[in-house]
């Protein structure tokens, strides 16, 4: 009976091992995750599960009947230390071996540190996991002010959440607005307002040099030479995709695991999605790799099916959201560099889209409570066309008439 | 006790658009779909968000904030992050009242 392993319990595994056994395939699904509970589902975790107001139950993306029922073998607080791609086995944590036809790696990936000095002290939290979010809302329910180190996105939400709480909540940025480097100045002084509405004391243009206590976090220390006193800091700084499962093989790396639009490595038998995957794009055409939930979802199922030889080429436009206090804030697309930015709607009431343009063609959307106008523009993202920009800032244009009909294949 | 209540005039709500009414507090979106008329809960399941400000393609509502998808015909869910079905209410037109059993 033909094995295939999923290296990640995780979204992007869980949605492989849904979709292979909805794809018909019956032979042995071994869903391996290094943390000990069932695939859950990660945005709760900076914004309602920060908060208090879900049960872990809640965030779980299936019950437990769901993989009894469907024979998929979860293998749970499970490392797996190496693969070996010339006799398709997988070591675990602890020794044993596990044998494969092909296997899936959606490792996903950990949290970015720096050398800052104090960075292990008590007191100062980072978040991928649920124990990671169990440990700062034990530290939010004791109180006191909290300095939240990277406006990103993770950052961002982690802001809004403590000071929905009522914690007072000082945010460090190196960049001159939050979400600057995926958003630009213009929009991310959008949601700088969005945190000084709510209270929140930003501190832009300057970077955190020191965590300082004596035996736990008291205060943080910026290059400028501010001293914030604090009861608890987290830090987001980005992530690093997870390969190190794959080190010293023949499976090829660059960012991540390098795969093309089958979600395939270079190493027959080996597939990668998710985080992890630096694939190949064919709307894009380029290399990318993407840290998006819909991505884990949608690639965990495109790998799946090329496991199974129906591969198709993985061209979804990306699309991610971010929930800040009553803003929810959607992206699609991919740009990385864009020669103008157009509004459709109101920057100050913070209802509007903004399309970042290149050489004429949309590159990517950013919205601010327009889900709906969001969803209308990915076909324009995905047509690449030049647009007319007068046209996608007139909020009597409906978006849906500016892409070409999809011409059948 | 199950009963129909008048939510608006039929002819109010166009092919392919929904509206949002509420019915003892609670909200309720109405799809009219090529003259049928469909009523079900206006808060997605996954989060708070109003359904009526979505997307509706022929039965499928899309929800504006995470994109998750139900069929408005049997509240199925056809697209996460949402997991928990929809509720929907039985419709019935009288004359030119659209009536909602709730």
């Amino acid at each position: 009976m033909p094995t295939i392993a999923i290296v990640g319990a995780s979204l992007t595994g869980a949605s492989a091992a849904a979709t292979l056994r909805e794809e018909g395939f019956d032979g042995r699904v071994v869903l391996l995750g290094a943390e000990p509970q069932l695939p859950y589902d990660r945005p709760p975790l900076s914004k309602a599960y920060l908060r208090g107001g879900m049960p872990f139950e809640k965030t779980l993306l299936r019950q437990p009947e769901f993989y009894r029922e469907r024979d998929i073998e979860t293998r749970l607080g499970t490392r797996v230390v190496s693969v070996d791609p010339g006799k398709r086995t997988l070591e675990l944590q602890g020794g044993e071996r596990l044998e494969f036809d092909s296997v899936l790696i959606a490792t996903g990936g950990r949290n970015r540190r720096f050398p800052i000095p104090g960075l292990d002290l008590p007191g100062v939290y980072d978040l991928r996991t649920v124990a990671d979010a169990d440990r700062i809302r034990d530290a939010v329910a004791r109180g006191g002010r909290a300095v939240v180190v990277g406006m990103g996105f993770i950052g961002a939400e982690v802001a809004a959440s403590i000071r929905q709480c009522g914690l007072e909540v000082t945010a460090i940025e190196p960049f001159k607005t939050p979400l600057y480097r995926a958003l630009g100045e213009e929009i991310g002084r959008v949601v700088e307002g969005l945190h000084r509405d709510h209270g929140v004391e930003l501190v832009l243009g300057d970077a955190v040099s020191a965590f300082e206590g004596n035996g736990r976090v008291e205060r943080v220390v910026t290059r400028s030479g501010r001293r914030v006193e604090c009861e608890l800091a987290v830090f987001g700084l980005g992530i690093e995709p997870a390969t190190e499962l794959v080190a010293g093989t023949s499976v090829r790396t660059d960012n991540g695991i390098v795969v093309d639009e089958y979600c395939r490595t270079n190493v027959p038998g080996i597939f990668a999605a998710g985080d992890v995957a630096n694939h190949y794009h064919p709307v894009c055409a380029r290399q990318m790799r993407v840290e998006h939930w819909q991505n884990g979802v949608k690639q965990g199922a495109a790998a799946a099916r090329s496991m199974l030889g129906r591969a198709q080429p993985y061209d979804e436009v990306h699309w991610f959201w971010s929930d800040q206090y009553d803003a929810n804030i959607q992206y699609a697309g991919f740009h990385a560099a864009w020669d103008a930015v157009v509004v459709r709607g109101s920057l100050p009431t913070r209802k509007f889209m903004a399309f970042y343009m290149a050489e004429g063609r949309v590159e990517s959307v950013v919205a601010i409570n327009q889900g709906r106008d969001l969803r209308r523009a990915l076909a324009i993202i995905k047509a690449r066309v030049a647009v007319d920009p007068a046209r996608l800032e007139d909020p009597n244009v409906d978006l849906r008439t500016l892409a070409p009909p999809e011409t059948p294949p | 006790m199950a009963r129909f209540v008048t939510v608006a005039k039929a002819d109010s709500i166009q092919p392919g658009q929904m509206i949002k009414v509420e019915i003892d507090n609670l909200p309720v979106a109405v799809a009219n779909v090529g003259g049928a008329f469909h009523a079900f809960d206006d808060t997605c399941t996954h989060e708070d968000c109003s359904l009526a400000e979505g997307e509706l393609a022929r039965t499928v509502v899309t929800c504006p904030c995470h994109f998750a998808e139900f069929d408005i015909r049997t509240g199925a869910v056809l697209a996460p992050p949402a997991t928990v079905p929809l509720k929907v209410y039985p419709v019935r037109v009288q004359g030119n009242d659209l009536q909602v059993e709730f």
